[in-house]
């Protein structure tokens, strides 16, 4: 089931109970990574990677907002650090199948599922530090601000940026499934 | 919001991890309690480079900036004394080199007035001789008989 985007949703989560915080948090680190990855292996072995760092450093946050903006910016960073290393290319629009793995059980119907997954693979073809942002940006539902904060970087840059991820995707749909969807 | 920021929002939703997901987070989490790595001085060292900057690291970077600082300013010092050791040194050398070419200077006058000295005498006694040659012939003719 997609989880309603939270911004206080470990308040009231004890912060030594590292059950409760993996459960509650594991569908945010998760979706994060499958959406920059678009590998569902590769996105679970981060995943996985960044509770086990969690749970090495839980007793050094603070609180509850702390270990989910942590988690935020360790996974985000992770995902980069991934990117870099193992030099995964840039995937073409072209060269996306139908389902580029992207496709994960969500309890709730998108609106229209032709054009969702057609999104989810323009994301997964936006360079790196964009495809990041529109995540952070709208599965998130982080503000600007709050998106420097996580990838340390100028608030008015990450507007830019998502202003010509967005203009690029938007010309994508025009091209691909025509004006009608996009008007706003 | 725009319809197609709408759109986007739909099309980005969180997505569940695959099955038994937690409990396979928990079990690494328990076996890495029962069995701790060993962590080398190397790796929590490293490892200060690798946290993202927050409050509770801020005591990491600045101890990496003091002990940065250290290492440029003793750097920059060792430099200073290195440069001056090496600047005295070579003032000696200069000074024992003048002091050697004055030495030696004062050995050639020396060498040159011994010479003059030695190549003036033989032409005076040479002179001398001419002069009595031509002045006494009867001298010549005793010279030789």
């Amino acid at each position: 089931m997609a989880e309603p985007v939270p911004a206080e949703e470990a308040a009231d989560v004890a912060l030594g109970d590292f059950a409760e915080i993996v459960r509650r948090h594991q569908s945010m680190v998760f979706s994060t990574a499958l959406r920059f990855l678009a590998d569902p292996p590769a996105a679970e072995e981060l995943a996985q990677d960044v509770f086990m760092q969690l749970h090495a450093k839980l007793n050094t946050l603070k609180s509850p907002e702390h270990v989910v903006f942590w988690l935020r910016k360790v996974t985000s960073h992770r995902c980069i650090d991934r990117l870099r290393r193992t030099g995964m290319p840039q995937v073409s629009l072209d060269d996306l199948p139908e389902s580029a793995g992207l496709e994960f059980s969500t309890d709730v119907q998108p609106a229209d599922p032709f054009l969702s997954r057609r999104l989810q693979q323009l994301v997964a073809s936006l360079p790196a530090k964009a495809r990041l942002m529109v995540i952070l940006r709208y599965q998130e539902d982080l503000s600007a601000e709050d998106i420097a904060g996580i990838l340390d970087m100028p608030a008015a840059t990450v507007k830019s940026h998502l202003q010509r991820a967005l203009a690029m995707l938007r010309d994508k749909v025009v091209r691909t499934m025509g004006e009608v969807r996009t008007d706003t | 919001m725009t319809h197609f920021e709408d759109e986007l929002k739909d099309a980005l939703r969180r997505q569940k991890p695959p099955d038994g997901f937690a409990d396979r987070v928990l079990a690494r989490a328990a076996e890495q309690d029962s069995h701790p790595a060993k962590r080398t001085w190397r790796d929590s060292w490293l490892n200060i480079f690798a946290q993202p900057i927050a409050p509770a690291n801020l005591l990491h970077w600045a101890t990496v900036a003091a002990v940065a600082a250290a290492l440029v300013v003793g750097g920059v010092h060792y430099r200073n004394v290195h440069v001056q050791r090496e600047r005295a040194q070579g003032e000696a050398a200069k000074a024992r080199l003048l002091l050697a070419l004055r030495i030696a200077g004062s050995k050639l006058q020396l060498a040159k007035a011994r010479v003059d000295q030695i190549n003036s005498a033989p032409i005076n006694r040479r002179e001398i001789n001419s002069d009595q040659l031509h002045s006494d012939p009867s001298a010549n003719q005793q010279e030789r008989e």
